[in-house]
């Protein structure tokens, strides 16, 4: 199991796209992607349950991978997240 | 006439086709087979997803990329993994297919609904879209298709889903009509974009317009008027066409810098009041924000927002600007902003009283909490603060002295800041407008403020019917006030700008060129018309104007003269 933290930074937040692109990446690795955030874990899979967690910016996350190809998937999510998803 | 939201500016004049939402009920079972029932639901998930891919390439060619994306979203949530894992979760348990959709979806609307971002709730609608799509396929219903709608149809709906809209025609759909959403709603986003008149939030729309109805949309002044007389439709035509005509000439100036008629550059940027309202800058393709107010972050509530809470909304709004530039007025509270918490007392003229900067200056703890968020959001974007109602230079070296203290401290402590920050002044008082030549010597910038600049000068409250013949900008009192005011800051090397209303205004522009205006901060709405009007004048041809205008004694003179030229 790896993890990270992170301080979000993009001005949207997980808002529809960043959390569709976020999912739809990390649904790519064979791993679980989970993101602790306010004492709850949320599938990183699933774009809805990361809306719904209401992630803003300035927020503090942990992403944790878990299994097969943990660790590719861990960077990729760090290299989505720390580019502010690219806005 | 009925009144609803004006969400989409101009006029539609056409007959209603009322979009019926599809009776989409069922009675639950239980699946006698479990597996062949998740089968089913995944025909109809596969189906939609076909089908979404459709509309989103409809809308790609009729609304425009940004839409595309939105449809192509559903995409998303239509394969949500969480989604369509736990429906088929329940389907296995017995369930019928539509029973277990429904409840998963309404779980996620019920999310959405209740957050507290106006962005986020909209994602509410998008549920509720795919929802009833996913069921129309699994119970094989048929829908009228908006697609065939005939020339000069207005469509009147519940709510615009985005589907709806994939199937809107532009040349035959002239406006629409709904009973839900407001500005910014998604709805009204979709309308503008497609520049389809539109009057939102309706209540009881579908029920009291009649299918076949002869109807005008008013989506500028939010008004529906149905079954008009000809005398009413006539005048409406008329308004439409103009309306076109001044819309595809104003067009013209989008994405163009703004430039006289000599090709002077000027800096045209927008007055905003929330940290949302940046999205609005870009939309209306603003330059900038010339005028961040941010009292609305104090009102409306029990006690002083955090530096945090200020820390968000000022990175939020900077962040969006993508560099752009973000003038940010400190709090300018007091004279008739009364905000309970903060123990202002009543005052016998409060216009004249303990407000704005002098306040501030007093109550150092928030202002500091104040200055202290401005500056951590100063690494995001380019920042400026500005202090309101400066009267004497003192107050501009003591705010600018807790600046720099709270720099070195930011320093000290490691946190990220624009170390160049620039502090500028509002001019709005006759005093710092006489002071203007001393002022600039230590202001890293001038913004007149002419409502406040004209009321004070004046000597006149404009609320007051007895005196509010006297309000105008375009007294020559007034009007030597700005050329000071100008004039000093040109000298000194400073730029000047004006985040009043009268920025906007084509009578005052010419002036405000001629005496070397840099900055016109307007109401987004105003950019492309104020970018249009300064392409009008060329530097010579304004001091000419302005030579003639300030000969002049009296106020309807100038006035009388301007609109002769402008």
């Amino acid at each position: 199991m790896v993890q990270k933290h992170f301080t979000v930074k993009n001005a949207q937040g997980f808002h529809m796209r960043p959390a569709t692109n976020f999912a739809t990446a990390m649904a790519a690795h064979p791993c679980s992607v989970i993101i602790r955030f306010n004492g709850k874990e949320v599938n990183a899979k699933s774009p809805m349950l990361i809306m719904a967690a209401c992630i803003k910016v300035g927020s503090e996350i942990d992403v944790v991978c878990d299994g097969e190809g943990e660790n590719e998937a861990l960077a990729a999510a760090s290299a989505m997240i720390e580019s502010g998803f690219g806005e | 006439m009925i009144k609803g939201t004006a969400a989409s500016d101009g006029i539609g004049i056409g007959r209603i086709l009322l979009l019926e939402e599809a009776t989409l009920e069922y009675t639950p079972h239980t699946a006698e087979d479990p597996k062949a029932e998740v089968e089913r639901f995944r025909r109809a998930v596969d189906q939609l997803i076909e089908e979404t891919k459709r509309d989103a390439a409809a809308l790609r060619s009729t609304a425009g990329e940004k839409e595309a994306l939105i449809m192509e979203g559903h995409i998303s949530l239509i394969n949500d993994p969480a989604l369509k894992g736990e429906t088929e979760n329940l389907i296995l348990s017995g369930q019928c297919a539509e029973a277990a959709y429904e409840t998963m979806c309404d779980m996620f609307i019920g999310i959405f609904s209740s957050m507290e971002d106006e962005m986020m709730r909209q994602r509410a609608a998008d549920v509720r879209d795919i929802k009833a799509g996913l069921l129309r396929i699994l119970l094989g219903v048929k829908v009228v298709k908006v697609s065939d709608a005939p020339k000069g149809t207005v469509l009147l709906t519940r709510e615009l889903t985005p589907s709806v809209t994939a199937g809107i025609k532009k040349g035959n759909i002239v406006g629409i009509i709904t009973e839900t959403g407001g500005k910014t709603s998604h709805s009204a986003i979709l309308a503008r974009a497609l520049e389809i008149p539109a009057v939102l939030s309706v209540p009881d729309a579908t029920s009291i317009l009649k299918n076949g109805q002869p109807v005008i949309v008013d989506g500028t002044k939010g008004a529906v008027i149905p079954d008009p007389s000809f005398d009413v439709l006539n005048e409406y035509a008329e308004k439409r066409d103009k309306f076109l005509r001044e819309r595809a000439e104003l067009e013209k100036f989008r994405g163009l810098k703004t430039l006289g008629a000599d090709g002077a550059e000027y800096e045209l940027v927008c007055n905003i009041g929330k940290a949302d309202d940046a999205a609005k800058v870009m939309e209306f393709d603003g330059e900038g924000v010339g005028l961040f107010r941010t009292e609305f972050l104090f009102m409306d509530r029990s006690a002083v927002p955090t530096e945090e809470e200020q820390f968000t909304a000022y990175q939020k709004a900077a962040l969006v600007l993508k560099g752009k530039p973000l003038i940010i007025r400190t709090l300018d509270i007091g004279g008739d902003k009364e905000i309970p918490y903060m123990g202002l007392e009543k005052e016998e003229n409060p216009f004249m009283g303990f407000r704005a900067i002098r306040y501030c200056l007093k109550n150092r703890e928030l202002f500091r909490t104040q200055l202290r968020a401005i500056l951590r959001a100063s690494a995001y974007g380019d920042i400026k603060i500005m202090f309101p109602l400066i009267t004497c230079i003192e107050e501009l070296r003591e705010g600018k002295a807790m600046v720099e203290e709270i720099k070195r401290e930011l320093a000290l402590l490691g946190i990220p800041f624009n170390k160049n920050i620039e502090v500028g002044i509002m001019v709005e008082t006759a005093a710092a407008a006489v002071l203007a030549d001393v002022l600039a010597k230590e202001a890293a910038f001038f913004s007149i403020g002419t409502n406040d600049l004209t009321g004070y000068t004046m000597s006149c409250d404009r609320g007051n019917s007895n005196v509010a013949y006297l309000y105008s900008a375009l007294q020559p009192a007034v009007l030597r006030m700005i050329e000071r005011t100008i004039k000093c800051g040109r000298e000194a090397g400073i730029p000047v700008g004006m985040c009043g209303e009268a920025a906007a205004n084509k009578k005052l522009i010419p002036l405000l060129i001629s005496f070397g205006l840099t900055e016109f901060s307007v109401s987004a709405p105003s950019v492309l018309r104020v970018r249009k009007c300064i392409s009008k004048w060329t530097k010579a041809e304004a001091d000419r104007v302005a030579a003639k205008a300030m000969s002049l004694a009296t106020e309807k003179e100038v006035s009388d003269y301007l609109e002769s030229v402008c």
